[in-house]
């Protein structure tokens, strides 16, 4: 009797550890392929952020400015640019402090 | 009965022996089972062990793969981004596809589908090479398309090949930052050689503390002026007067770093940070500053009957405005660059105090930075004529990149900063002091001074709603030992004073007079053609000014945070 509850213990870890072993497996597999996928979709943000990084860089920018718009845009003295802080469905116009007091 | 038992003994023995041969048959039964199992085991074992040596024996394609891992993990290298996360410089992977003749089954058939997918390609070449039956490169750098159509031709004969290329997406415009690499991706200057190590360890990319934005303004600023005033070359740097953090380090002439040239030119130096020059009259700052600190003087205090020229050791110190008055306070010397009054403050300050302060400031010696490029100022024999020159920046070097160091301490309050080109998580923010709050306060509304008044030498740099402030130094240019008529002209700004947040230094290498340019005075009172004299206050003042045109507004909006 004694060798027959050792022999079911035994037996039943024996199962147990094949179910768990044999879940794990398929939640290594889903890690695997999600990090897989993720390594590729990182690749191509990468690429994507380069290819943003050439077209907005200063050098495009201004190409442009002069291309399309000429002598549309001028520069604004900076007295004159304020910050609006909407608060409570007020607007409040502050100064520009970033270099100033 | 004693022998009777001894025989009863020997009796049981026979028994035993006869027991024993029993027993042994039934060993010899058991030893052929064991056998048994023992030959299925073995078989077993043998078939595994051929199948080892078959699969030993074949050529291993994933050892192969392993090999070229290691090669690609040698040319791995983090990418490096600017503040913004901007990339200025990126590894990035590219397929080159070969073809081995050797393994060619149909060749008309294969370079029928070659045509295909590059319908622009010479194939004449590409016959001529396929006949010589040598390996050779087809097509290098393939999009990721090609190489899928190219691939799915299944021909064994093509072999694709990954690299790894550095890419320098802003090619100029960061070149004496970043620096370059060899062809065994070992770097060899700038950052790409002090940060080798790091790069070829670490699988993120490294934040650098300068703004593209920024750095593309001034240097644009700065080509605009080098050949407007002709100069051999220029320096531009733009620090954060509060942490040492640098928004931008331009120097010029430059070099793009996709070219990979072998740069042996000693123009193309950093001369931000290699650069090591007589800056002038911009080290007058630093004396009065030390003199204020140690309460020698006041800003107020007279100094009277001051000389046009004193002699010292055989030389003549003269003052360079021979209309400056004779009377002046201390700050009106700093205020009108008086030379002889600079003298008199040095000699009050004494020589012992006058190098302590030099060498806080971080001016006498080479400065730690984060690129390996950087100058060693000349050593100096100390002596009383040396202190009277020095104490107007005469005889005295240093690089600009010290120079924008000593003039956030002197404007920040006060406290030790430690210029830095890599953004760190956690900035150190003011420790060490080294000059009281009130001597920077009036350090600052002197250098204010200079700007805004009509005996100040850079009112050319007023910029409206900018609060800028400085000091201007034109010193002559020391070629082979002796003093030329060269000049190294600078202009040490900061802005916004009453609240200094920047300091931006600009320096020119042998500016030339222009007679074309035409200057607007920031005053309004009109317009001025052509450059009258080469010195700082119509050169370098008029690039800071037009700089600061340009990035005030980014600076003033951009890292705005609204709370």
């Amino acid at each position: 009797m004694r060798n027959f509850w050792l022999f079911f213990i035994i037996f039943s870890l024996i199962i147990s550890i094949t179910l768990i072993k044999n879940s794990t497996k398929k939640i290594e597999d889903e890690i695997f392929s999600i990090e897989e996928s993720l390594r590729v979709l990182n690749l191509n943000y990468n690429d994507v952020l380069l290819e943003h990084n050439y077209l907005n860089s200063s050098e495009r920018l201004l190409e442009f400015q002069s291309l399309y718009f000429d002598n549309e845009l001028s520069q604004k003295n900076i007295n004159e640019i304020k910050i609006l802080i909407k608060k409570d469905n007020e607007i409040f116009i502050k100064d520009l402090e970033a270099l100033q007091k | 009965m004693i022998e009777d038992n001894k025989s009863k003994i020997i009796l049981e023995d026979y028994n035993n022996d006869f027991i024993y041969k029993k027993n042994k048959s039934n060993l010899n039964i058991n030893f052929n089972r064991i056998s048994f199992i023992f030959f299925i085991f073995f078989f077993i074992s043998l078939i595994y062990i051929i199948h080892l040596i078959h699969l030993g024996s074949r050529k291993n394609s994933n050892l192969e793969q392993n090999i070229s891992n290691t090669f690609r993990k040698e040319l791995e290298r983090a990418d490096i981004v600017d503040r913004n996360g901007r990339y200025l410089a990126k590894s990035v992977s590219s397929i080159d596809i070969g073809i081995n003749p050797v393994e060619i089954i149909d060749q008309k058939k294969l370079l029928v589908n070659l045509k295909l997918i590059f319908p622009n390609k010479n194939f004449n070449e590409v016959e001529k090479l396929i006949k010589k039956n040598k390996f050779f490169w087809f097509e290098k750098k393939i999009s990721e398309e090609n190489y899928e159509r190219i691939m799915k031709l299944g021909d064994k004969s093509i072999k694709p090949e990954e690299k790894i290329t550095r890419l320098y997406p802003q090619k100029n415009l960061f070149s004496h930052i970043i620096g370059q690499i060899d062809d065994d991706n070992v770097g060899i200057s700038g950052l790409e050689k002090s940060l080798d190590k790091k790069l070829k360890e670490i699988n993120k990319p490294v934040k650098l503390t300068v703004d593209e934005d920024i750095q593309y303004l001034i240097r644009n600023e700065l080509i605009k002026f080098n050949n407007i005033f002709s100069a051999n070359g220029s320096a531009a740097i733009l620090m954060n007067v509060n942490n040492g953090e640098i928004l931008s380090l331009v120097s010029l002439p430059d070099f793009d770093l996709n070219l990979r040239q072998k740069i042996e030119d000693v123009n193309f130096i950093n001369r931000a940070t290699k650069g090591v020059y007589e800056l002038g009259s911009v080290f007058k700052t630093f004396t009065l500053a030390a003199a204020l600190n140690e309460k020698i003087v006041e800003p107020e205090t007279e100094f009277l009957d001051l000389e046009k020229s004193i002699r010292c050791g055989g030389n003549t110190i003269s003052e360079y405005d021979l209309k400056i008055p004779s009377n002046l306070t201390a700050a009106e010397i700093l205020v009108r660059s008086g030379n002889i009054g600079s003298v008199r403050i040095g000699q009050m300050l004494g020589l012992e105090k006058f190098v302590e302060y030099m060498n806080k400031f971080d001016l006498l010696d080479q400065m730690n930075f984060d690129i390996d490029e950087m100058g060693v100022p000349l050593s100096l024999r100390w002596g009383k004529c040396k202190l009277a020159t020095a104490s107007f920046g005469h005889g005295i070097t240093t690089t600009p990149i010290q120079l924008a160091k000593a003039y956030s301490i002197v404007s920040n309050g006060g406290y030790e900063i430690h210029p830095t080109l890599i953004k760190k998580d956690e900035i150190e923010i003011k420790k060490k002091r080294i000059l009281d709050q009130e001597v920077s306060l009036k350090i600052n509304n002197i250098l204010r001074k200079i700007v805004t008044t009509k005996e100040g030498t850079a009112s050319l740099a007023n910029v409206d709603g900018y609060e800028v402030g400085g000091k201007t130094g034109t010193a002559q240019k020391i070629i082979n030992g002796k003093y030329s008529n060269k000049k190294i002209n600078t202009f040490a700004s900061i802005f916004p004073i009453s609240n200094p947040k920047y300091t931006l230094v600009v320096m020119l290498d042998e500016p030339k007079t222009n007679k074309d340019y035409i200057y607007t005075y920031r005053d309004g009172s009109g317009k001025y053609k052509g450059t009258p004299f080469n010195t700082a206050g119509w050169t370098s003042v008029e690039i800071v000014g037009q700089i600061i045109d340009k990035i005030g507004p980014i600076l003033a909006t951009k890292y705005i945070e609204v709370k």
